[in-house]
């Protein structure tokens, strides 16, 4: 098994930055315990019930809310298409119905947190960020900075950012220049 | 701006989306056999000052092709579906 390295690896520098004080923001880069995205066609729901039953979900699940099982975390990102955060392997159930992708190496996760998290993701993504729209366990596809991410309330002031790797430092920027009028606190890589 | 309700992620900025074609434009039957038709199939378009309906991609969402109802002279967006729907 080849190591997932952070993209972020040398940019993150943890530490107090921006405005003295309490940090209003808390970035960070969490490590992915694997990431899967499983697609199929019209007969998404059949193909991939064995994936689902395997992982310990019982739905497809909507497009807002993130599901939640024993060390699994399921997002349903299309009508025929899911992301899965597992460390188990779902090679085996690609089949012709469906096509099972390993994304482990492909995004990273930015961590975002804290009191003022919320209005630094108000400034760079265009979707309403309020608490009774973007509430803990929800989550949204969007455009940050150009780049196609995913959003997921994790808390009620804690985000975790799905970044294409290759990305992953623009996002990392453009949060940190966002956050700075707050006072970051950046934590060591978990 | 435009704002378009996606069916899959709500209603999101233009940002977010890429204009993919004309949806009206219809392909002629396989067996055709005249260039005319084909020609207008692949090259001919209409600049219609009105209701238009066009296939766009929610390229930073849900990567899902929609078909749009958009007023080409008032900017003003009618319905939203997935392309597959409309297509059934
Ligand atoms: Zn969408």
């Amino acid at each position: 098994m080849v190591e997932v390295r952070s993209p972020l690896r040398e940019r993150i520098t943890p530490g107090q930055f921006g405005a003295p004080g309490d940090a209003g923001v808390v970035l960070g880069n969490r490590t992915l315990a694997g990431l899967w995205q499983i697609a199929g066609w019209s007969d998404f729901d059949e193909a991939a019930d064995p994936v689902l039953q395997a992982l310990g979900l019982t739905a497809l699940g909507s497009y807002r809310q993130a599901q939640q099982a024993a060390g699994v975390r399921a997002w349903r990102t299309a009508p025929d298409r899911m992301l899965f955060e597992t460390p188990q392997d779902l090679t085996p159930f690609n089949s012709a119905a469906l096509a099972v992708l390993d994304l482990g190496h492909a995004r990273t996760c930015i961590t975002l947190s804290g009191p003022i998290a919320r209005d630094v993701l108000a400034q760079v993504i265009a979707v309403d960020t309020a608490p009774d729209v973007l509430k803990p366990g929800m989550f949204l596809q969007t455009g940050l900075h150009s780049v196609a991410v995913l959003v997921h309330c994790t808390g009620p002031d804690a985000f975790e950012i799905l970044v294409p790797v290759t990305w992953a430092e623009s996002v990392w920027d453009i949060l940190f220049e966002n956050a700075l009028p707050y006072g970051i606190a950046v934590r060591e890589a978990a | 701006m435009i704002r378009i309700n996606c069916p899959i992620c709500g209603l999101r900025s233009e940002t977010e989306f890429t204009y993919g074609e004309d949806a009206s434009v219809t392909r002629p039957a396989m067996d055709e056999s005249a260039a005319q038709p084909w020609l207008d199939y692949v090259f001919n378009r209409d600049n219609p000052r009105g209701w238009h309906r066009e296939y766009w991609h929610h390229a930073q969402g849900c990567r899902q092709w929609l078909v749009l109802e958009r007023n080409t002279l008032t900017h003003e967006i009618g319905t939203c579906r997935l392309a597959r729907e409309d297509a059934a």
